[in-house]
């Protein structure tokens, strides 16, 4: 296949990314980060990542989850109340 | 550029089509596939990156409990393959206009993918890479997306598009893509068609219950609608069970609100919904599956049961332990661990009691979708009171609007379920047919 010329650089001379957008993607960095680091002792469950990153609750799961769409975390297993599944980072 | 090469390479001539049905649900989907195989040129417009509008996106169908992607998937692929069949998806129509000749002149608007249809292998290469997320609208805002993203794993067609508004333009995708399909040189391109006759195929909108502030949805992460429900019992699941979204606790006391959005003057839709009823019970049928542990108690003022096989779908999920209380739901309150107290009115001892569950489902009524009416230019594409589009000859000729050679199919007549949506698409299909052979 012919390879094109960027295009990127094209649209980048007729487009501004908006604040939020670059705001959005420090925070997703930056949780996807500290919940990923908490992950490498072990398993953990969203409430003990939660209380070791110091994320809301609803913060931990929205990431967590997003985390176990794109591939970087898996399920371990789940408690003995049957209440909490436990993460771990996806051997790669 | 087509969405589908098929019959991109068979028609020809791109701007003249027999019938343009506007919307790719399963009614349009059906419509266009019923018209493609007696013949006739269709041109499908969709307005999402796919095909196959809300059934695609449901767990199962009530009440044979049929996976609803197994139903959806071939259909799809069948109209998408088809050689009669035209597809345009992220595309509106701006204006419709009838001719001297009783044709119709289409203007259309295609926006960009920013990525080459007909190159893009579906690989993901582009979603891996890309650092940007922002929340899937196609899991109704459980979980994230990436900026560039296939909308979800059975999606048809199956490639990637780029959310340009939540893109931060690093070019990663572009460098990673190994078919060299991602191009955002592209821009919105106006299309200029002519049809003999319309399919309006737009279907429903669901109620936001954002506006029934009592019910807290929006502000208690554990209140949910039943479309993020049917998105957490689906196959193609946002999380990896069905789980709270506030802490992803598997549920053991869930709440279903029917009729939320629905029989209800307050909120403008004084009529019911039709499928509110039998998508609860279906998901409770599941839920009882999926979570053996789990109370499911569902709040009711009437069951409404009318078709084929419900009565006894309804009574099957009694007899499974499914709990169902008449009760008029007044006010839902939030508890410090994210579990929710409904107060509501016993209506058989007139009571009013309070009762604790950890997850509420709001059972959403379905709304009108009357924008396409404006598209009409010179004549009016009249509305019901309720805002669906007019059936001036319901009994004897469903199909009819109050235009001639604009037909009507599906929920975008009214609430209906998918059995009814099929019939209806049928009939779409038999008296555009008989129009077009009287036009000839
Ligand atoms: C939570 C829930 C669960 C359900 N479960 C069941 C079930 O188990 N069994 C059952 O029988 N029924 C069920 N239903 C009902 C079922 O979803 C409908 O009967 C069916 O989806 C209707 O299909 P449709 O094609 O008429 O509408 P839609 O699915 O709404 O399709 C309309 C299409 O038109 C497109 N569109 C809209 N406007 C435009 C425009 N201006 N230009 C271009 N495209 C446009 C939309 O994007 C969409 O793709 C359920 C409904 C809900 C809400
Ligand atoms: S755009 Fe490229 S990288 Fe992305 S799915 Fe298509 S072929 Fe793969
Ligand atoms: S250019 Fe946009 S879509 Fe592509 S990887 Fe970067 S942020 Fe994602």
């Amino acid at each position: 296949m012919e390879k094109k010329e960027k295009t990127i650089d094209i649209i980048k001379q007729e487009r501004k990314v908006s604040p939020q957008v670059l705001e959005d993607r420090k925070t997703y960095s930056r949780n996807r980060k500290a919940i990923m680091e908490v992950l490498k002792a072990g398993p953990k469950s969203i409430p003990q990542v939660a209380a070791e990153t110091q994320l809301s609750l609803p913060d931990t799961t929205y990431f967590m989850m997003a985390l176990f769409k794109f591939g970087d975390v898996q399920v371990n297993s789940l408690d003995d109340m049957d209440e909490y599944y436990f993460y771990e980072l996806k051997k790669k | 550029m087509t969405d589908n090469q098929n019959a991109a390479a068979t028609c020809l001539d791109e701007t003249q089509f027999d019938v343009m049905v506007i919307g790719a649900g399963i009614a349009g989907a059906e419509s266009a596939l019923k018209l493609g195989d007696m013949g006739y040129k269709v041109l499908l417009v969709e307005k999402e990156p796919s095909i196959g509008g809300k059934m695609i996106l449901l767990s199962k169908v009530f009440p044979t409990l049929d996976c609803a992607a197994c139903i959806t998937t071939p259909k799809v692929s069948e109209t998408a393959r088809h050689p009669n069949i035209t597809i345009h998806t992220l595309t509106e129509v701006d204006t419709i206009q009838r001719n001297a000749d009783r044709h119709f002149s289409v203007q259309l608007t295609k926006k960009p993918r920013y990525v080459v249809e007909k190159d893009c292998t579906g690989c993901q290469e582009c979603e891996n890479v890309c650092p940007v997320i922002t929340k899937d609208q196609f899991q109704f805002d459980l979980t994230a997306r990436k900026a560039v993203y296939i909308p979800f794993n059975i999606a048809n067609p199956r490639i990637a598009l780029i959310d340009i508004e939540n893109c931060m333009l690093c070019g990663a995708c572009e460098k990673a893509c190994p078919s060299n399909c991602i191009d955002f040189t592209q821009k919105e391109q106006q299309l200029q068609i002519t049809a003999k006759s319309v399919i309006v195929a737009t279907g429903f909108k669901l109620f936001d219950p954002i506006s029934i502030e009592r019910y807290g949805y929006g502000r208690y992460k554990n209140v949910i609608t039943s479309m993020q429900m049917e998105r957490e019992l689906a196959p193609t699941r946002p999380y990896n069970n069905v789980l709270r979204p506030s802490d992803g606790k598997i549920p053991d006391k869930i709440a279903y609100v029917f009729c939320t959005g629905s029989r209800d003057h307050t909120v403008g839709n004084p009529i019911c919904s039709q499928v509110c009823c039998m998508y609860s019970t279906k998901q409770a049928q599941l839920l009882m599956g999926a979570l053996p542990m789990a109370d499911i108690s569902l709040y009711y003022i009437n069951i409404r049961a009318f078709g084929k096989g419900y009565n006894e779908f309804y009574l099957q999920a009694k007899d499974m332990g499914a709990n169902y209380v008449k009760g008029k739901i007044g006010k839902i309150t939030e508890k410090e661990n994210g579990n929710l107290i409904l107060r509501f009115e016993d209506i058989l001892t007139g009571k009013v009691t309070e009762k604790e569950h950890d997850m509420v489902v709001l059972s959403v009524g379905l709304l009108a979708n009357p924008a396409i009416t404006q598209v009409f230019k010179g004549e009016k594409l009249e509305l019901d009171p309720i805002n669906y589009i007019q059936q001036p000859n319901m009994l004897q000729s469903p199909a009819q609007t109050s235009l001639e050679g604009v037909f009507v199919a599906g929920t975008a007549t009214g609430p209906m379920d998918i059995p009814d949506t099929i019939m209806s698409a049928g009939a779409a299909a038999t008296e555009t047919s008989s129009y077009l052979k009287r036009l000839s």
